[in-house]
């Protein structure tokens, strides 16, 4: 065995710039598959952290049917023992409790129809970005029961500004019967994302509540955890613990479903991606086999009619695969490790580009992982191999004289 | 040799390549005895199928018909696996050119045979140093076959052939590239070990070299065997 791979070694670098040529092709391959994982992960994250922390939170609680119903009836369930779990929950790092009605807005001009959200502005502001998003007026304070803050398209649509009145009519949760509430608009924001710009507003929980005669009552508590990995094992631990009483729990992906969906196929694509990129290096790896297998053929024939079983000689041209392809995935593994480092530090702006409804407002940073350097060269060195098959299969199939007789 | 037991056995033995639509009769029902320790040329011009028949004597190729027997073991019909190992046993190659392996040296060249057959390294390294004072290239072990002569290289094949100690050498060509007195003198080294081992050698060329030194001349033309003489003299 030494000495095959010996002969292999040496023969991979007989021609070395057609080694070195073919072992750049699989390299750059390698590290453009570790870049687009990096790329791929990065955006995920980025993704999901702006849709979780814009407002959504990574979970929330609500009374069974809420969501699919959007019944203002179905409150949460046993709101005080809820509470109190959360709070004794290691995991939970913060929560908001809100309540929220469709309702119709009515400013001095026109109306329109409006997603009231109403937020404890104590819990509301460090949980989400909603005060940051505030590009005119301010935030909610404790004691601002009638003050309301307009999403900018939707302030634009009523041609209302800051300081003007609006009136929310709501239907009440008990009798179904129609309720009034004045605000004044102490706020517009903007997000940049084009359901809450142009459809929601926000106003102080107690003054949601009590126009929809719920006192005391949410209808969701938005979590955010402490160690938030996004990964489904943690959103079933999170399901089990809170989905009880009445009440169930949802993690961002069942809330966003289409934006899980379009992650997955994002993952999807990239592997197609990666195959289709492997299945060319591949062809190629094939092609270079074969130059190098027709160059020496003569010596192969020797190799065959002095005693070299057929089985051996395709171990032969497998080791001088599994040459190529260690070199290439040290090639690889180097591009890729420093193109994706470089840029974890530097960032890659697209910053007002949107993805699933989510616009991005930060700098992309690849990250680098382990598996991007074992998983991914494993594939390489597997591809390769399997690529490797046909000419080892073809070496071993020669017959000595028609070898020797081709290159007299 | 008369007396010496039969080595091989070619009998009836006819080739037929197929070239397109064209069939070429390469060897007509070829009869062959060679014997154990003899010293034979196969000669005749170019096309007149002496490497064929080379080539099916060693297992390197199958006749379309007839039958070859090597030390009474019929080769004919043998698969690739059992003809590898039956060569490596047996048999002893020493081709025109490009005949060792160049990214190996010259041990690991001589070596490679018995590596196939499973000898000690102990065993190998003895023997192959043995092979190299036989032909005359002793401390040139390291050496690649690029740092070498064509002669020498042609001595370090010999050395390859013989080092696993096989029946039959068969060597097709092996002056073709060489000049006349590193071939002359090539040749009388494996004459001499005809002689000192009882090794039987077969060639195949039109060298006159060879022809004057074999001991038996078979001729073929056309395909066709036309002479056979053995010379006491030679």
């Amino acid at each position: 065995m030494p000495f095959l791979i010996k002969m292999a070694w040496m023969n991979s670098f007989r021609n070395a710039r057609r080694t070195l040529l073919a072992g750049l092709a699989i390299g750059i391959g390698l590290a453009a598959l570790i870049f687009t994982d990096g790329l791929m992960i990065g955006m995920s994250d980025s993704i999901v952290r702006i849709a979780t922390d814009t407002f959504m939170g990574h979970g929330q609680v609500h009374a069974k049917g809420f969501r699919s119903t959007r019944d203002v009836a179905r409150v949460v369930k046993g709101l005080p023992g809820v509470l109190e779990r959360l709070r004794a929950d290691p995991e939970v790092e913060r929560f908001s409790l809100r309540v929220q009605t469709p309702g119709m807005l009515a400013s001095p001009a026109t109306s329109g129809t409006v997603l009231l959200y109403g937020v404890d502005p104590g819990l509301e502001r460090p949980f989400s970005r909603v005060d940051e998003a505030i590009v005119e007026g301010s935030f909610l304070k404790r004691k601002d029961r009638r003050k309301i803050l307009l999403g900018s398209k939707l302030a634009e649509a009523l041609e209302i500004g800051l300081g003007d009145r609006v009136v929310v009519t709501a239907a009440e949760a008990e009798s179904g019967e129609l309720a009034q509430e004045m605000f004044r608009v102490g706020g517009i924001f903007h997000f940049d994302v084009r359901e809450l710009d142009g459809g929601v507003g926000f106003a102080h929980i107690e003054a949601v509540q009590r126009l929809l005669g719920l006192p005391g009552e949410v209808h969701e508590i938005a979590i955010h955890f402490k160690s938030f990995s996004g990964n489904e094992a943690a959103d079933a631990g999170f399901r089990s613990r809170f989905s009880r009483d009445g009440n169930e729990a949802r993690s961002w992906r069942e809330l966003m479903p289409q934006l899980s969906a379009v992650l997955d196929m994002s993952g999807f694509s990239s592997l197609i991606v990666g195959i289709i990129l492997f299945a060319v290096v591949s062809l190629g790896i094939v092609n270079t086999l074969f130059m190098s297998l027709h160059e020496r053929m003569f010596e192969y024939g020797v190799l065959r009619a002095v005693g070299t079983r057929p089985g051996r000689m395709a171990m032969m041209i497998l080791f001088e695969v599994g040459t190529l392809s260690l070199f290439s995935i040290l090639v690889g593994c180097c591009i890729g490790f420093v193109v994706t480092f470089l840029y974890s530090v530097q960032g890659i702006d697209y910053t007002g580009i949107e993805f699933a409804g989510v616009t991005l407002k930060e700098m992309i940073y690849p990250v680098l992982r382990l598996e991007q350097f074992v998983l991914f060269p494993m594939c390489v060195f597997l591809f390769t191999l399997v690529a490797g098959i046909y000419p080892a299969m073809y070496a071993a199939r020669l017959k000595p004289a028609q070898a020797m007789k081709a290159y007299e | 040799m008369p007396g010496d037991p039969v080595l091989i056995e070619a009998d009836d033995v006819s080739k037929v390549y197929r070239v397109g639509e064209v069939s070429v009769s390469a060897l007509k029902s070829v009869n062959l005895r060679v014997a154990r320790g003899e010293f034979t040329a196969i000669a005749g011009p170019s096309g007149s199928g002496k490497s064929t028949l080379l080539n099916i004597l060693s297992g390197l190729d199958s006749p379309t018909s007839g039958r070859v027997s090597l030390a009474g073991t019929p080769i004919s019909g043998m698969g690739g696996r059992a003809l590898s190992d039956f060569r490596r046993d047996h048999i002893g190659f020493v081709f025109q050119a490009f005949n060792l392996i160049p990214v190996l040296t010259v041990l690991e060249n001589i070596e490679y045979v018995l590596l196939l057959q499973g000898v000690s390294r102990h065993d190998r390294r003895e023997r192959v140093r043995e092979m190299l004072s036989t032909v005359g290239l002793e401390g040139m072990e390291d050496r690649r076959p690029p740092q070498l002569s064509g002669g020498q290289q042609q001595r370090v094949a010999v050395a390859r052939a013989m080092v696993s100690r096989p029946d039959l050498i068969l060597a097709d060509e092996p002056t073709a590239n060489l000049d006349s007195a590193t071939g002359g003198a090539l040749l009388d080294l494996m004459r001499e070990l005809n002689e000192r081992r009882r090794m039987t050698f077969l060639f195949s060329s039109h060298d006159r070299m060879i022809m004057d030194r074999a001991k038996r001349l078979v001729v073929l033309k056309d395909g066709s065997l036309v002479q056979d003489v053995t010379r006491n003299g030679a």
